[in-house]
């Protein structure tokens, strides 16, 4: 069956882990060995029954009650099937962070409704870095409602100040959700919690339910792109190798190959070892054209030749998201190439109230508008006209340092 | 265990096996003559057409099972294998889980050496074991081969860890997505051969396979691959329960990887 994959976010401490360990449990989704031990784990460690020890741990995640790095569950409820990733939620472990959501397909946000604990500037920015990422549906989930005494007002509070900051960095409240929940004592969860009446709302699995069964309008412009991998050699020929992004390649397509220019027609193509007629989205190909192409095309694209966009850029606008202050020379990881370049930051933007300031001031954990330039040419996109290159990675050295997608092109 | 589909399965897998075997100069695999590793050679034809592009390594501590051993001379024919098998001394006075952390990986650190791979394919999943599941498709792993689990790279958008220290390598994961009954299907989808040791014997099968000293099998009469696919829709049991080195305690696995332990 298809499997949604699903991010939780949210601050340290908000839940997210405890709430995986709960749907697992009351879902039925976790075995009666993982349980125990979860339970031996907890009291071993002189705590009261954690349901976050049913995932899978760290000795130091356990023990230090936080979790270091993302790790995945799958949970089956009714007709449905998810795929649920957490994240940690300390600021020191976002880039652990981003790795675990970018595979989602929507976003769990948690936010605790205890005293002291509400709204936490990692709250908001883990909504704008979701956003970044390219996930539009959202669950809110107002967590620990137990200990507020299941106050509607609480969670009104919190839900009219979540919307407000929504709407200043663009996410329509038509894609998000709002349900009260406690993910400790499983209010909420499969059935509606008779400790709250006035919401009269869906409990948070049926939500993910109908979120899992709503099928996107498809965002595809239909163009052929087809990110190469490179060449192999196969009896006599050489064929090149890739991912089909978008589009459907047939045999006596026209097609260009980016950034080198090159004009060929498709002689033949195989998928998963066999010959086909054609290839469409999401299938690897290898595909035999009517010339050889002698130059590496790893990370070249190939578009179908009357698409005028199938051009190449070296200067682009972008939003980036910054997590090490950037100095001087970068790496800018693109579709698994690794180019140099430089990041010119305009305008920075605070990731936790959606703030514009100038170009001065502290970088990191928010996000800015910036101008980057290559040393070489790559086969870009806007992130609006094509997620698959309209985006990247920043790098200095060895050191992660941000995300990017393209607003636009400069120039080529 | 929740059934996936496979095409989405099989592509991110084939993506995978493509984009180590293009970013990397030298690239290696295990063969453990598991229904995993066989698997992603299974997979790895159907990439390129045939033809696995890369050498597999057996590390043979010379007290597998005899018909792994067949299975290994037949199929490394058939499919026309660059099989290199590596030797490792078994020492009496190691067991369970210190001879797993200490023999394999130091026989795998003399044979990447020797042959200078700098990325090494291996087929674990994330359903197998906690630890396993914090894992990236790609992974660095120093001259040490230690696993740095508290910093690791970060893994989006189809970019992977270029990060190579000397004589170090990467791990590739192409299989991480995959559950167990996933395999299965896909063995009886695919035709993949198959050691004969996980079809049931007397009432007794092997689930998942080490070597003879600390692999026991399980009570089953599953003697083909419809039944080991019925059989795992109803267990309860977790996959690795025959293998002893898991239970000895708590986290060894998590020490056992960061030693450099596949």
């Amino acid at each position: 069956m298809i499997i949604n994959t699903v991010t939780l976010l949210g601050h340290k401490d908000h839940g997210k882990s405890t709430l995986i360990g709960s749907m697992l449990m009351h879902t039925g989704s976790a075995t009666k060995v993982r349980i125990n031990e979860a339970k031996m784990y907890s009291k071993r460690l002189g705590k009261a029954f954690e349901p976050a020890f049913i995932l899978d741990s760290f000795s130091e995640e356990r023990e230090g009650g936080l979790t270091i790095d993302t790790t995945r569950a799958q949970i089956k409820y009714k007709d449905s099937a998810f795929e649920l990733i957490d994240v940690p939620g300390h600021e020191e472990l976002i880039k652990n962070m981003i790795s675990g959501a970018s595979y989602a397909k929507f976003a769990i946000l948690l936010v605790s409704a205890k005293k002291d604990e509400g709204i936490r500037p990692q709250t908001k920015r883990h909504l704008f870095l979701a956003k970044m990422l390219g996930i539009s549906n959202f669950i809110i989930a107002v967590n620990k409602m137990d200990t507020v005494k299941y106050s509607e007002h609480r969670f009104e509070v919190i839900r009219e100040e979540l919307l407000k900051f929504l709407e200043k960095i663009g996410i329509e409240g038509r894609h998000v959700q709002f349900v009260p929940i406690s993910a400790y004592t499983a209010d909420n969860l499969t059935k509606n919690s008779k400790n709250i009446r006035w919401y009269t709302g869906k409990p948070l699995l049926e939500i993910m339910r109908a979120m899992a069964n709503h099928k996107d309008s498809g965002s595809s412009d239909g163009n052929i792109r087809i990110i190469l991998q490179g060449s192999m050699p196969h009896e006599t020929d050489s064929l090149l190798i890739g991912n089909v992004a978008s589009g459907e390649i047939k045999i006596g397509s026209n097609v260009k190959i980016v950034p080198q220019g090159i004009n060929a027609m498709v002689n033949s193509l195989f998928v998963k070892g066999s010959r086909k007629r054609s290839a469409k989205e999401g299938e690897n190909v290898a595909i035999k054209l009517d010339k050889l192409i002698k130059t590496d095309t790893k990370g070249s694209v190939m578009y179908n030749q009357d698409y005028a966009k199938g051009n190449s850029a070296n200067k682009f606008n972008a939003l980036i998201f910054i997590t090490k202050a950037i100095k001087g020379k970068v790496i800018i990881k693109f579709n698994g190439m690794d180019i140099k370049g430089t990041v010119k930051i305009k305008k920075l933007i605070d990731t936790t109230n959606g703030l514009e300031r100038g170009a001065k001031g502290a970088q990191q954990l928010n996000a800015a508008n910036a101008e980057i330039k290559l040393e070489s040419k790559i086969p870009a996109e806007p992130f609006s006209v094509s997620k698959e290159l309209g985006r990247f990675i920043i790098y200095q050295g060895d050191d992660f340092s941000g995300i990017g997608t393209i607003t636009s092109i400069i120039g080529k | 265990m929740i059934k996936q589909d496979l095409k989405v399965l099989e592509e991110k897998s084939i993506f995978v096996i493509r984009e180590a075997n293009a970013k990397f100069k030298n690239v290696a695999a295990l063969w453990s003559m598991g229904k995993d590793s066989t698997t992603m050679l299974s997979l790895a034809r159907k990439a390129f057409l045939g033809k696995v592009p890369f050498p597999v390594i057996h590390i043979d501590n010379s007290i597998d099972f005899p018909e792994t051993y067949e299975f290994r001379r037949d199929l490394a024919k058939k499919w026309n294998l660059d099989l290199i098998v590596a030797d490792s001394e078994i020492k009496p006075d190691l067991v369970g889980a210190a001879c797993c952390g200490k023999n394999k990986p130091e026989t795998l650190k003399k044979v990447m050496a020797k042959y200078g791979f700098d990325a090494l394919i291996v087929s674990i999943r994330r359903d197998e074991h906690g630890i396993r599941s914090k894992e990236r498709y790609m992974s660095p792993r120093d001259k040490n081969f230690r696993w740095d689990y508290k910093n690791q790279p970060a893994e989006l958008w189809d970019n992977y860890s270029s990060k190579l220290d000397a004589k170090g390598h990467i791990r590739v994961h192409p299989l991480l997505d995959w559950n167990e009954i996933d395999i299965w299907n896909y063995i009886k989808q695919e035709h993949v051969p198959t050691n004969p040791l996980y079809f049931s014997r007397n009432g007794y099968r092997y689930r998942s396979l080490g070597c003879t000293h600390c692999t026991v099998p399980l009570k089953s009469d599953a003697k083909n691959v419809d039944q080991i696919i019925k059989e795992l829709g109803d267990t309860k049991e977790e996959e690795r329960s025959g293998r002893s080195m898991d239970k000895e305690r708590e986290y060894v696995m998590q020490k056992l990887r960061a030693l450099g332990y596949m």
